[in-house]
């Protein structure tokens, strides 16, 4: 039983990473309807800048503010010069595309940076608490904290606030906002800004307790896909739902059922994809698509 | 337009002649030997490129004092990123184009299993693998060309085990085991060495060299309530260990297997995580201050300072000078008149004590029928920032 | 396609088969391997394309197919000693009917959540090889005993000629005219009659069919396979070949093919990491500037002197 408490906050404390980095996804696929399988990549080289920046003296928030604004330009910059010129055009290419800056950032992390496993500093105490039998530290808080903050805010953004409105209306109808007079093309642009941002607070947080090196998101980004496909692929709410349900949910089903421990997770995390796209494929929280013939 | 055609006729002609007529050693000449290996240069396990360049700086030490009866040698490594189907392709380059003399060094257990196949049919010695994995050493009977250097990886679980027996021998034990052959290995030579006693072993937990991080296997472990842990991992994911079992309030007696115990490693995690964690050494560590003056790594500091100048001297350097010196050591016994079957010869009759870069007291020997090299090995503890060596020279016998 | 059409394409096609035919005299021994993996990426993306480029189903988990039908062919040599070629059409055909099996379910997702399922596929295939390590030797992998000749060059080069025509039949009967109306307009296709269902399950049959072929030639090549040697950078990497070979051309694989085989290589000479970087920047580029591949550049030059020819008349 006492295992049982323990596995359930681990669970919440990797879902916690989870649900960050499908935030980011969720992001993107709301405001421009892309999927992007290079946004773990970018929240890894985002964090190596983090990783120059206090390296070079810079205290960490500083550090991490620097980060965030260079990994919004990063994004905007990427979402003008490469998703815009395809946007119009088919699913392919757009998953080809974002395959392509998959490789590409990958390897320019580790030309960059090389390969060499880094520590990364935690903004956060590491020290056990200790609840019944369960341990846990501020720092797994803490990056659920930041993630349920995140939504919140993204919620006020996109409710009350006039751009989270032309955000909104330029990935329903592009056509129509433009003639309302949203600035379409910026708030694609905004969209993988903010995506890119979340990422680099993924990044980030994580970091610190898997320690930085180029293909530290490889392992989380299919458990990301397989949170914000349970939670909804339009819904940050869902997203962060679906990330700390999946992580718990993994977690007991590899102490429970043996053949799910160690690397066959993975396989649960597919078994949860394909499930949810198979049955209910607006996820939890989403809306289910209409498809006007 | 004739002319052009006979010419071209006869750069052809003489292309496949030359390509169809094989040297009489491949890869060896009057004044030069040209030796082949694999490492990962990129990719997750690119923090051991050093075992390569180690041995690269080495030989350029000896080939300044005049090679080897004259013949100075040259490394040619390529980068396999430590994925199999690489390994396969650079091996069968460096053999069939470049016609290299042997392969030496390699690193990677399914690596060097990829190419072992390959090599033992065209008859290329694939000597001193970078892997404890004993198969190579082992399996001569089928694979007769290859051979290993660094103690097997179940001969290091005996060792733990016996060493458990003899000073916590009522302790249950828990073991995180990275879940390849590499890791069960490891895990298997623990259980032999405990024999009667396996039940120690209360809880073992595999994780995926793929995964992201450990905590959840370990803090299964914590559950089993064991009061030492044994963490056969690999990079990160060891460090991850030691870090979460300090986190979870866990404060187990700590063994971590040799691979993933480098001194740049164990660093990474706070000193309460690692204080008085227990591992095998064999080689002199950098990182150490016991050899600071050391006749053996004053060397290694030199070799590195004018042949590897800008790179950082750890373990890994230093274990891939070990056995480029055991590798020009084999060679000198070849004799001049150096063929394949020379060196494996040579390499099967090993007996050296005086290598600098392994510790005093080792005995490098091998047999045609026992080809593990290094079969000898110490303890060490780690205390606050570096390890420290304890007890006598250990048997280390697969 | 016209008869002068169908002329050049055969006079090309025979053209090239002289070409490969006589190429291993002038080869190195390692160059006609080199050339042999490129014979093996080739049938992979022949079949990437017939489900991709011309039924219009993303996958971006088709080294899964491939490991399919390598692990069978390896299981079939080593645990049944059957001899390597007859294992090949084996191979194909069981990694053709998981395909098939995909295939079903498939139906209900399409484009982006498609793309995203065989990608989380591609992902989750070496744990489960390396679960059912009493078949697949886990990670150890599995030696086989072949010897590795020059014969397999001309094994993996009759195959892919073999499959191009193949693809090229298939494609030109009403089954792969199905495949296009289905990828040009689905809702359009079916007020046609076309069965969805059907044609998208055949293409998924089809293509994995392939990929199974190339996966077993993969592993009798190497002699060896273990839960690395189909990781989802392959399944990546033959996107990127489709990409560049062109979408919708067959031929075009070819150029796919060499990219995937080659780049690493050559790129290794400006840095080590720098494939990597300039195969994403050529994905990308690529993808921008020339959506149709190299199938595309070589149409656009057609049509130019056509137009040129017909301008000067």
């Amino acid at each position: 039983m006492a295992n049982f408490w323990q596995q359930v906050v681990s669970g919440l404390a990797t879902g916690g990473i989870y649900a960050s980095l499908a935030l980011a996804l969720v992001i993107v696929y709301r405001s421009t309807g892309v999927i992007n399988f290079a946004q773990g990549e970018m929240a890894t080289f985002a964090t190596f800048l983090a990783w120059t920046f206090v390296d070079h003296g810079i205290s960490f928030w500083p550090a991490f503010a620097l980060t965030l604004a260079a990994a919004f330009a990063g994004g905007v910059a990427l979402e003008r010069v490469v998703i815009r010129p395809v946007q119009g055009r088919s699913v392919l290419t757009a998953v080809i595309v974002t395959i392509g800056l998959l490789i590409l950032i990958n390897g320019a992390t580790q030309w960059i940076w090389g390969g060499a496993v880094r520590k990364f500093p935690s903004p956060f105490s590491t020290r056990p608490i200790h609840v019944g039998s369960a341990a846990f530290s501020i720092q797994d808080i803490g990056i659920v904290g930041v993630s349920v903050a995140a939504v919140a805010l993204l919620t006020v953004l996109f409710r009350f606030t006039k751009v989270g409105l032309g955000l909104r209306a330029a990935a329903v109808n592009p056509d129509e906002s433009r003639l309302v007079g949203v600035p379409v093309g910026w708030m694609l642009a905004l969209g993988w800004g903010l995506a890119s941002a979340l990422g680099a607070v993924s990044g980030m947080m994580v970091a610190p307790i898997v320690f930085l090196d180029p293909n530290m998101m490889q392992g989380v980004l299919l458990y990301a896909f397989a949170a914000a496909v349970l939670g909804g692929l339009s819904s940050p709410v869902g997203a962060v739902v679906g990330g700390l349900s999946l992580g718990v949910f993994l977690n007991l089903l590899g102490t429970y059922w043996s053949t799910f421990s160690g690397d066959m997770r993975l396989v649960g995390g597919l078994a949860v994809i394909l499930v949810v796209l198979l049955v209910r494929p607006a996820g939890l929280f989403g809306r289910p698509a209409v498809r006007r013939v | 337009m004739t002319r052009a055609v006979l010419i071209a006729a006869a750069l052809l002609g003489a292309a496949s002649v030359a390509g169809a007529a094989p040297t009489a050693t491949p890869g060896v000449t009057s004044n030069s030997i040209l030796v082949g290996g694999t490492i990962p240069l990129t990719g997750e396990a690119a923090s051991a490129a050093g075992v390569a360049r180690g041995a690269d700086a080495y030989f350029k030490y000896v080939n300044a004092r005049g090679g080897v009866f004259g013949r100075k040698i040259t490394y040619k490594y390529l980068d396999d990123g430590y994925e199999p189907q690489r390994t396969f392709l650079a091996a069968r380059q460096l053999v069939q184009q470049d016609n290299v003399f042997a392969i030496f060094n390699s690193l990677g257990t399914s690596n060097n299993v990829a190419i072992r196949g390959f090599l033992n049919q065209a008859g290329v010695p694939q000597l001193f693998v970078a892997s404890g994995a004993s198969t190579f050493g082992r399996d001569y009977k089928k694979y007769p060309w290859t051979i290993g250097f660094i103690p097997t990886y179940s001969a290091e679980g005996k060792v733990y085990a016996r060493y458990l027996l003899k000073t916590k021998p009522k302790a249950k034990i828990a073991v995180l085991y990275q879940d390849d052959q590499y890791g069960k290995e490891l895990v298997a030579g623990l259980q032999v060495g405990l024999g009667a006693k396996k039940s120690l072993i209360v809880k073992k937990v595999g994780y995926d060299p793929t995964a992201s991080d450990v905590r959840s296997e370990v803090a299964s472990l914590k559950a089993s309530n064991a009061k030492v842990f044994m963490i056969f991992a690999f990079g990160k994911f060891s460090v991850q260990a030691f870090i979460t079992a300090n986190q979870l309030g866990w404060h187990p007696q700590i063994v971590v297997n040799d691979v993933a115990a480098a001194t740049s490693l164990m660093q990474l995690s706070p000193t309460k995580a690692t204080e008085g964690a227990i591992s095998i050494v064999f080689g002199k560590d950098p990182d150490s201050p016991k050899w600071k003056n050391d006749k053996g790594m004053k060397l290694f500091q030199t070799v590195m300072k004018r042949y590897a100048a800008g790179q950082n001297p750890n373990g890994y350097y230093a274990a891939g000078m070990a056995s480029a010196y055991t590798f020009v050591d084999t060679l000198r016994k070849a004799g001049k008149n150096l063929t394949r079957k020379g060196v494996l010869n040579a390499a099967t009759h090993l007996n050296e004590k005086n290598n600098p870069f392994v510790l005093p007291g080792i005995r490098i020997h091998t047999t045609p029928s026992y080809r593990f090299p290094i079969s000898q090995v110490r303890l060490e503890r780690w205390h606050k920032d570096h390890w420290v060596i304890f007890g006598p020279l250990l048997a280390a016998k697969p | 396609m016209s008869r002068v059409g169908l002329a050049l394409r055969a006079a090309a096609f025979v053209a090239a088969a002289v070409v490969v035919a006589l190429a291993p005299r002038f080869i190195s021994s390692y160059h006609a391997l080199e050339w042999s993996q490129v014979a093996i990426y080739f049938v992979a993306l022949i079949g990437l394309n017939v489900l991709t480029g011309y039924s219009g189903q993303v996958s971006l988990g088709h080294g899964a197919f491939m490991a399919i039908g390598g692990y069978t062919s390896a299981i079939l040599i080593a645990h049944h000693h059957v001899h390597d070629v007859w294992t090949i059409p084996l191979a194909g055909l069981v990694a053709g009917g998981v395909g098939l099996a995909f295939g079903l379910p498939a139906l209900r997702l399409t484009g982006l959540y498609l793309a995203l399922a065989t990608f989380a596929v591609a992902v989750a295939f070496p744990p489960l090889v390396r679960k059912f390590d009493h078949f697949t030797g886990g990670n150890q992998g599995l030696i086989l005993n072949l010897h590795t000749n020059d014969w397999l060059y001309y094994l993996s080069w009759s195959i892919a000629g073999g499959a191009l025509l193949v693809g090229w039949l298939v494609l030109a009967t009403p089954i792969g005219r199905s495949f296009r109306a289905l990828r040009d307009s689905e809702v359009a296709a079916v007020s046609f009659g076309v069965s969805p269902a059907l044609y998208k399950t055949l293409a998924f049959g089809i293509s994995s069919f392939f990929a199974g072929v190339a996966g077993s030639l993969f592993a009798i090549s190497s002699a060896y396979v273990n839960p690395e040697t189909f990781p989802i950078t392959l399944s990546l990497f033959l996107v990127v070949g489709l990409a560049v070979g062109g979408l919708g051309s067959l031929p075009g694989g070819v150029v796919g093919a060499i990219l995937i085989q080659f780049l690493p290589t050559y790129a290794q000479h400006v840095s080590k990491q720098a494939p990597q970087v300039i195969e994403g920047a050529i994905l990308v580029g690529v993808m921008l500037l020339l959506p149709g591949g190299a199938a595309g550049l070589l149409r656009i030059a057609a049509n130019r002197s056509v137009v040129h020819s017909s301008q000067q008349s």
